[in-house]
C-alpha cells in the first residue's frame, strides 16, 4: 500500500520503501529493548521516527526535484535506499535484533498452534487497511490526495497544494512502512528492506500498481503461494522449502510478462 | 480586472509567449482566439501558475500573481477550466464538484457550498441527474459542463475557459456557450480561449487575436468580426473543417 499511495500521487515508485520497515523494526528494537521503555511506546515512537524519516526524504530529495523528469526520482529513491541501509548497518551492525513479541506465547486450536504475534500482524493489517481507507474516502486530504492520483493538473486547478500532497503520501507511506517492519518482528535486521521491499513490490504490482487495495489482495496471494508453493514442491518432489522467497521474484516476472496491469488491474474508466 | 504587461514564456528554449500585453476588464468577456500553437492555452496557463513566466507581469485586481503557485491564485479567485476539461475521471459527478470547493470547505463554509452546489445543478441540470455516475463515463458536452460546475464551485471572480467548444457537437456548444452568457450577466468576468472564433467572437464583448506567440490584433469583438482579415484567416478556416471534429465525445 505504501508503494500505491507515492506512486498515485506522485508518479514515483519509491525503491526505499523497504527501508521504511527497517527503521520501524529496528527503532521499535531500540527504544524497546536498549533504552527499555514499555513496548506500546516503543512502537509508536518508533512510527513516529520512521514517518518523520519518510518527511525528511520528500523534503530534501523528492522536493528539490520535482520539476525533473519522474525517472530522476525514482532513481534518487534507489539512492535513497543505498543510503539508509548503509545508515541501518553503521547504527545496528549485528545481522538481527529480536524485538520482544506483543504478548509472548502460542494460542493452541484443535489441529493448529496459532503464534499470538502472527495474531497481532493480522490484527494491524486490517487495523491499517481500514484506517487508510477512511482517510482516503473521507477526510479532506484524504480526498485530496485521491485527486492529485486521478489528475494532478487538475488538482492544482482547484486549489489543492500538490507538493503538499507528496509530502503527505511520503508520511502515510512511511508509516504504513514501518507497520510492517513492526508485523515482520520478533526479527529486525539492516538487510531487511531489501527482503521486505521486493515482496511489498511484488504485492503492489500483483494487486495492480496504483490500486491502493489492490495491494492487500496481492500481499494476502503472494502470502498464500509462499506458503503453499514450497509446500507442494517438498510433498510432491521432495525438495527441500529453501524456496520460499523465491516465490515473490518468479511470482513478479510471471505477471509483469502476462498481466503487467496486475491481476486487478484495469484500465481508467473512461469513455473514448 | 486582469492585466498582463510584456508577458513571456517558454517550453524548454521555445519561446511559446513574446511580449504579450492583455486587459480583462472586469465584468466583460475577453475572448482570444487564433489557430492552434499560437499560445493561447500557455498564456491561460501562465496566469494560473501552470506555466512560469520568464518576463513580464500580471496584475489582478491591483496585486502581482507573476509566479505565484496555483493553489494560491484559485485563492484569489481566479478559476481555470483547463483543455480537455481535465475531469477526475474515476471519481463521482458530486465528488467532482466538491473538490471544486476545496478551498473553501476548510473554511467551514457548509451552507455556501451546498448553495453553489444547487446554482450549478440549477445551470446545468444533468449534472444532477448524473451525480453518483463516474465522471469519466459522461460524454464529452456533460464532461464540459462539469468542469465549469467544478471552476465555479471555487467561487471565482475571473473564470478562465480553455477551448469550451472542443470535440463537441454545434447543438452542445451553443448550450454551453449560452450558459456562459448567463453567468457572465449574473457577475462573472470570463476569459475565454477559442478556436471557433465565430461563436467566441459573438457572445464576447473584446477580442485578441494571437499567432506565434504575439497579439497580432484587438478590438471590440463586434468590430473584429466584421474584419475582413479575420473573416478569411479564421471565419474561412472554421467553415473548411466545420463537419469534421462534431461528434459529442473526444
Amino acid at each position: 500500500m505504501g508503494f500505491n499511495i507515492i506512486f498515485n500521487s506522485t508518479g514515483i515508485i519509491n525503491f526505499a520503501q523497504g527501508e521504511f520497515s527497517m527503521f520501524g523494526g529496528l527503532f521499535a528494537y531500540t527504544l524497546a529493548v536498549s533504552l527499555s521503555l514499555p513496548l506500546y511506546l516503543a512502537v509508536l515512537l518508533a512510527l513516529v521516527i520512521t514517518a518523520l524519516i519518510g518527511a525528511f526524504m520528500e523534503r530534501l530529495l523528492i522536493f528539490p526535484l520535482r520539476r525533473a523528469s519522474v525517472l530522476v526520482a525514482i532513481i534518487a529513491t534507489i539512492g535513497a535506499s543505498i543510503f539508509y541501509k548503509s545508515l541501518g548497518r553503521i547504527l545496528w551492525p549485528k545481522e538481527a535484533y529480536k524485538v520482544p513479541e506483543f504478548t509472548p506465547g502460542n494460542i493452541s486450536l484443535p489441529g493448529a498452534t496459532i503464534s499470538r504475534q502472527s495474531l497481532w500482524v493480522f490484527g494491524l493489517t486490517v487495523v491499517s487497511v481500514t484506517a487508510v481507507y477512511l482517510f482516503l474516502n473521507h477526510t479532506r486530504a484524504g480526498k485530496a490526495l485521491r485527486a492529485c492520483s486521478v489528475n494532478r493538473l487538475a488538482a492544482s486547478l482547484v486549489g489543492i497544494n500538490v507538493a503538499r500532497m507528496s509530502l503527505y503520501s511520503f508520511i502515510l507511506a512511511a508509516t504504513l512502512g514501518g507497520v510492517a517492519g513492526l508485523a515482520n518482528a520478533p526479527y529486525a535486521s539492516y538487510s531487511i528492506g531489501l527482503f521486505l521491499g521486493v515482496k511489498g513490490f511484488t504485492a503492489a504490482v500483483v494487486g495492480g500498481l496504483g490500486n491502493t487495495f489492490g495491494a492487500v489482495t496481492g500481499g494476502i496471494f503472494l502470502g498464500l503461494l509462499e506458503e503453499l508453493i514450497p509446500g507442494f514442491l517438498t510433498v510432491v518432489l521432495g525438495v527441500s522449502t529453501g524456496y520460499k522467497d523465491a516465490v515473490a521474484a518468479v511470482l513478479l516476472i510471471a505477471v509483469l510478462l502476462s498481466r503487467p496491469q496486475g491481476i486487478l488491474g484495469r484500465g481508467v474508466v473512461e469513455k473514448v | 480586472m486582469l492585466e498582463i504587461k510584456g508577458l513571456s514564456a517558454f517550453y524548454g528554449n521555445i519561446e511559446a509567449l513574446r511580449a504579450v500585453d492583455l486587459w480583462a476588464r472586469a465584468g466583460r468577456i475577453t475572448t482570444i482566439i487564433g489557430a492552434n500553437g499560437a499560445g493561447k492555452t500557455t498564456l491561460l496557463r501562465a496566469i494560473s501558475g501552470l506555466v512560469p513566466v520568464r518576463y513580464g507581469e500580471i496584475r489582478y485586481v491591483g496585486q502581482d500573481i507573476t509566479n505565484l503557485e496555483p493553489h494560491r491564485i484559485v485563492k484569489m479567485g481566479i478559476s481555470h477550466v483547463p483543455e480537455g476539461r481535465q475531469v477526475f475521471s474515476d471519481m463521482s459527478v458530486e465528488e467532482n464538484l466538491m473538490l471544486g470547493a476545496y478551498l473553501r470547505s476548510r473554511r467551514r463554509d457548509g451552507a455556501g457550498i451546498k448553495r453553489d452546489l444547487e446554482m450549478v445543478y440549477g445551470v446545468f441540470p444533468v449534472l444532477e441527474e448524473r451525480k453518483g455516475q463516474a465522471a469519466g463515463t459522461l460524454s464529452g458536452g456533460e464532461q464540459q459542463m462539469l468542469a465549469i460546475g467544478r471552476a465555479l464551485l471555487s467561487r471565482p471572480r475571473l473564470l478562465l475557459l480553455d477551448e469550451p467548444s472542443m470535440g463537441l457537437a454545434p447543438l452542445v456548444i451553443k448550450d454551453i456557450f449560452s450558459c456562459l452568457k448567463r453567468l457572465h450577466e449574473e457577475g462573472l468576468t470570463l476569459l475565454l480561449v477559442e478556436q471557433d472564433a465565430q461563436i467566441a467572437l459573438s457572445v464576447s464583448d473584446y477580442g485578441y487575436v494571437m499567432r506565434a506567440g504575439k497579439i497580432r490584433m484587438e478590438g471590440e469583438a463586434r468590430e473584429l468580426l466584421g474584419r475582413e482579415e479575420i473573416r478569411s484567416l479564421y471565419l474561412g478556416e472554421e467553415a473548411a473543417t466545420e463537419g469534421v471534429g462534431d461528434g459529442d465525445q473526444v
